[in-house]
């Protein structure tokens, strides 16, 4: 307990007087019939980032693929409720998954870099986008790397297979993958539950770096993890959610016993 | 009985077991060899230049270089014909049809149409393709090396959609996620990047089909016929390695049975080829994607 | 490390989601009707086959199905003889293959040293990779004459035994019913060795690990847990294996001998549905064309019901391990 406290004390940003980027209002899903997510409201905050926390099951990675409406290419899966994104229901039929997918991206638990070159891989989503020059193209698929941390170790190596690369650079690239379409959510889903610490520990590095441009949310399994990285978390049990505040509150004063359960390791 | 006998008997049955399933293997093995060696040794008495050189007119004093021509002709034009329609189809059953009931049929027809009598397949091909080509021309085109390619294609057809769509299964899932959610159409997704994924998986399956067809006889005798003379022409009726091979067996000579046998050389080596081949690349796929 | 500002991208993103979404809607279709070809090419075999047979088939009836005449001169065609060679050279490769391939199995999953199960494994696939037409080779000019040699003293040993021993009685041609069964057997044997293998390597070594924890034998594993657990699987194989042996034309052709008659010796010639059609359509005009259509149709529906059903064995164990 006391390792997490003093973790979630050193947290710099504080949460209050930020805009909300996204507000998740009385949000339900269900896959094959199963009511997966119970009635979920809540603010994510802009330019922070936004953990959130819970034990196996309790549907924060099911939450999470509501922002972007991964799950859509699944057959009977369904969201009713509200997520606004800049003051537009994202779960609205009528609204542009395109639209949406360059708003938001997403990076996955497991590095999945796609089989070709590195820089192919980088500039492949910029250039369903957008029409560029090759010499901006270099620009951009350089800027990506070196924003996710990754251009120094393969500015060389540019043409060489992508999955030649270590697990933990390959879940950088796909980061710069996903940043190379300038979003402005950033989806984290258990990035680093398939990394050993080194590597963890620079996407840790990476998350607090890129929040002055995007606005995070991650998905942890890893207490540690979401009381080191975040400003905001959000504690899930079984489909709901019993709490949501500043990651410092969370880890030192839980305002649900549940939670605290969960913080001290009564459950997990 | 006491527990020392019932164990000695139960040891007894297991050494009568694997001493039978050895026997078993090796005489599998010895008829493997067997026919090998055969192949082989008659074959190999019999490859001389003029069998690359001259057509199968002259009888014993010719070739096999018209059946070695229109078998290459035919069995390339099949896979032109089978391969693609192959890989999309079998695209389909993986990436939008996985769990559907059309998908299911499909895949569970296509598995019938796998192991289905060759020969039926080249009996549909003449009804489809070689009687109403004679009656349109009058009698000017009948049998045709296009036919005899319809017919192999056919054959190779269910291998390619079988191997298409078990390596797209086995790539893993959130390749596609990644993909979609950087806002990539599905079908650029399977073309550009899932195929790309299972291109050797794919590229064996293609190469399978091949060997399989390579080999087949029955499929042409209907369709492509055969022809003593040389000609690349597919409408032209297109003599083969194995429909030569069938005909100067069933032919009393034995001058004849002597080409044949290095007709059947030439077919054995090439199918073995392919088939370690697609071995070796096989192995080498599974680096990707652990 | 920089990070770098997000800029707003210039997209026309409506545009492109339509443009995508047509493109996408294209693809799909493309890919519909090349896997309804497959679908189409069953159908189509199966319909062209019952139209060019129709003429013997609806002309001729029932007596097509059960005369055992074949008369080109009078156009009087019976289907029996090739039907029965059909039935009966299958069933020997079956009887002969299974326990072999059952032995190869049972060697390669169990009891072989792991370092020659691939090399022997891929031997034995080696056998499935063969063209039938070479083994047709093979049978003829290797194997009939080595049948000759041996049937005399088949005549004397298995010929005796009362019942079945008219089944090993008669001239030593060297080709005939046996022989065919024996080389379609050795066609066969790899296939269901390979179907039956798979079977077997789907039991969870859990299974197997616990029985002999508790000191079973390698046998016992085999027949107590592995068997029963793999059951529908094996036979579906089997089944899979008859399948292929029904349709088989070039390995049989050559050394079936090519009469009609029907005897109650496994030692005299015979015809099969694939080797009449093989060995007469091209010269066959008219009605006797028309009735080896007809043959090929019911090969086909034979073949047709058989491998279903085999498929059908398959699937259930697939099922069973939660696949």
């Amino acid at each position: 307990m006391n390792n997490l406290a003093d973790a979630a004390a050193a947290q710099v940003a504080s949460v209050e007087g930020r805009a909300t980027k996204i507000k998740v209002r009385d949000a339900h899903f269900y896959y094959n019939g199963f009511h997966a997510i119970k009635g979920i409201s809540m603010d994510i905050p802009e330019k922070q980032v936004t953990a959130i926390i819970g034990p196996s099951g309790c549907g924060k990675s099911t939450l999470l693929r509501m922002f972007n409406r991964i799950y859509a290419i699944y057959p009977k899966q369904e969201a009713t409720g509200e997520i606004v994104l800049d003051g537009e229901n994202i779960l609205d039929s009528g609204y542009s998954m395109n639209r949406l997918r360059s708003k938001v991206g997403m990076v996955f638990q497991k590095p999945v870099p796609f089989p070709m070159t590195i820089f192919e891989n980088v500039a492949y989503g910029i250039r369903h986008h957008e029409k560029l020059s090759k010499a901006d193209m270099v620009i951009r698929v350089e800027q990506a790397l070196r924003s996710a941390a990754l251009w120094d170790e393969v500015k060389d190596k540019l043409k060489q297979n992508a999955l030649g690369l270590s697990g933990g650079q390959q879940q950088r690239l796909c980061i710069a993958r996903a940043i190379a379409l300038k979003p402005e959510v950033l989806l984290l889903d258990e990035p680093t539950s398939a990394l050993d610490p080194i590597a963890t520990s620079r996407i840790e590095q990476l998350v607090a770096e890129l929040k002055s441009e995007y606005t995070i949310v991650i998905v942890t399994h890893n207490m540690q993890q979401a009381a080191r990285c975040s400003d905001l978390t959000a504690f899930m049990y079984i489909g709901e959610l019993i709490e949501i505040d500043s990651t410092e509150k969370i880890f030192t004063k839980p305002s649900r016993k549940q939670t605290e359960d969960y913080i001290t390791g009564r459950f997990g | 009985m006491s527990a020392d006998s019932i164990y000695l008997r139960r040891r007894l049955i297991n050494v009568l077991a694997m001493i039978l399933s050895a026997c078993a293997t090796a005489l599998g093995l010895l008829f493997l060899f067997w026919i090998l060696w055969v192949t082989a040794s008659n074959g190999l008495s019999a490859i001389r230049p003029s069998l690359f050189t001259k057509i199968t007119a002259y009888g014993a004093q010719g070739g096999l270089s018209n059946a070695i021509a229109g078998s290459l002709i035919m069995d390339l034009m099949a896979l032109l014909i089978c391969a693609p329609i192959g890989v999309l189809a079998g695209t389909y059953l993986a990436e939008y049809a996985s769990r559907t009931r059309l998908g299911t049929t499909i895949r569970f027809l296509n598995d019938i149409l796998l192991s289905a009598p060759s020969i039926v397949m080249g009996l549909f091909v003449y009804m489809i393709i070689v009687l109403p080509m004679t009656h349109l021309t009058h009698g000017g085109i009948s049998f045709s090396g296009f036919a005899g390619s319809v017919a192999l294609a056919f054959i190779g057809l269910p291998v390619i959609v079988r191997t298409t769509d078990e390596m797209l299964h086995l790539v893993p899932g959130t390749l596609r996620e990644a993909a979609l959610s950087l806002g990539v159409p599905k079908w650029k997704l399977t073309v550009q990047i899932l195929i790309r994924a299972a291109g050797s998986g794919i590229l064996t399956g293609v190469l399978l089909a091949l060997a399989r067809l390579a080999g087949e006889t029955a499929p042409l005798l209907f369709t492509a016929f055969g022809n003593n003379f040389m000609t690349v022409h597919p409408l032209d009726a297109m003599a083969s390695l194995p429909i030569t091979i069938y005909q100067d067996t069933n032919d009393p000579s034995p001058a004849l049975h002597s080409i044949a046998w290095a007709g059947a050389l030439l077919i054995t080596v090439f199918v073995l080829t392919l088939s370690l081949i697609t071995r070796f690349l096989f192995s080498r796929k599974k680096v990707s994607y652990e | 490390m920089q990070v770098t500002s997000a800029e707003p991208l210039t997209r026309d993103i409506d545009k492109r989601s339509r443009a995508d979404a047509r493109h996408d809607l294209i693809f799909h279709r493309a890919l519909k009707f090349c896997a309804l070809l497959v679908l189409a090419s069953l159908i189509g075999a199966a319909l062209s086959t019952l139209w060019g047979g129709s003429e013997v088939l609806f002309g001729q009836g029932w007596h097509f199905l059960t005369s055992d005449a074949w008369n080109p001169v009078t156009d009087d065609y019976g289907a029996l003889a090739p039907i029965f060679g059909t039935l009966v050279t299958s069933l020997i490769a079956l009887v002969l293959a299974v326990p072999v391939s059952f032995g190869v199995a049972l060697f390669l999953t169990e009891i072989a040293p792991t370092w020659m199960r691939g090399p022997v494994g891929a031997a034995i696939e080696l056998l499935a990779g063969i063209p039938s037409i070479i083994y047709g080779m093979w049978g003829l000019f290797v194997f009939v004459p080595f049948m000759a040699s041996i049937e005399p003293g088949l005549n004397d040993t298995l010929g005796r035994i009362p019942v079945i021993g008219k089944l090993f009685q008669g001239p030593p041609l060297g080709l005939g019913l046996l022989t065919a069964g024996i080389v379609l057997a050795v066609m066969i044997l790899p296939f269901i060795t390979s179907v039956i293998r798979e079977v077997f390597l789907t039991v969870p070594t859990r299974l197997k690990e616990s029985s002999y924890a508790l000191g079973s034998t390698t046998w016992e594993v085999l027949w107590d847990i592995v068997l029963p657990y793999t059951r529908s699987g094996v036979i579906g194989g089997i089944i899979l294996g008859l399948g292929r042996a029904l349709g088989e034309t070039m390995a049989v052709t050559f050394v079936l001998g090519n009469s009609y008659n029907i005897t109650s010796s496994l030692l005299m010639p015979g015809t099969s549905i694939s080797s009449s059609i093989a060995n007469e359509f091209n010269e066959a005009v008219g009605v006797h064309r028309s009735a080896l259509v007809a043959l090929g149709f019911l090969l086909f529906v034979v073949t047709f019901i058989v491998l279903l059903i085999a498929r059908l064995m398959l699937r259930q164990l697939a099922k069973r391990e939660g696949s």
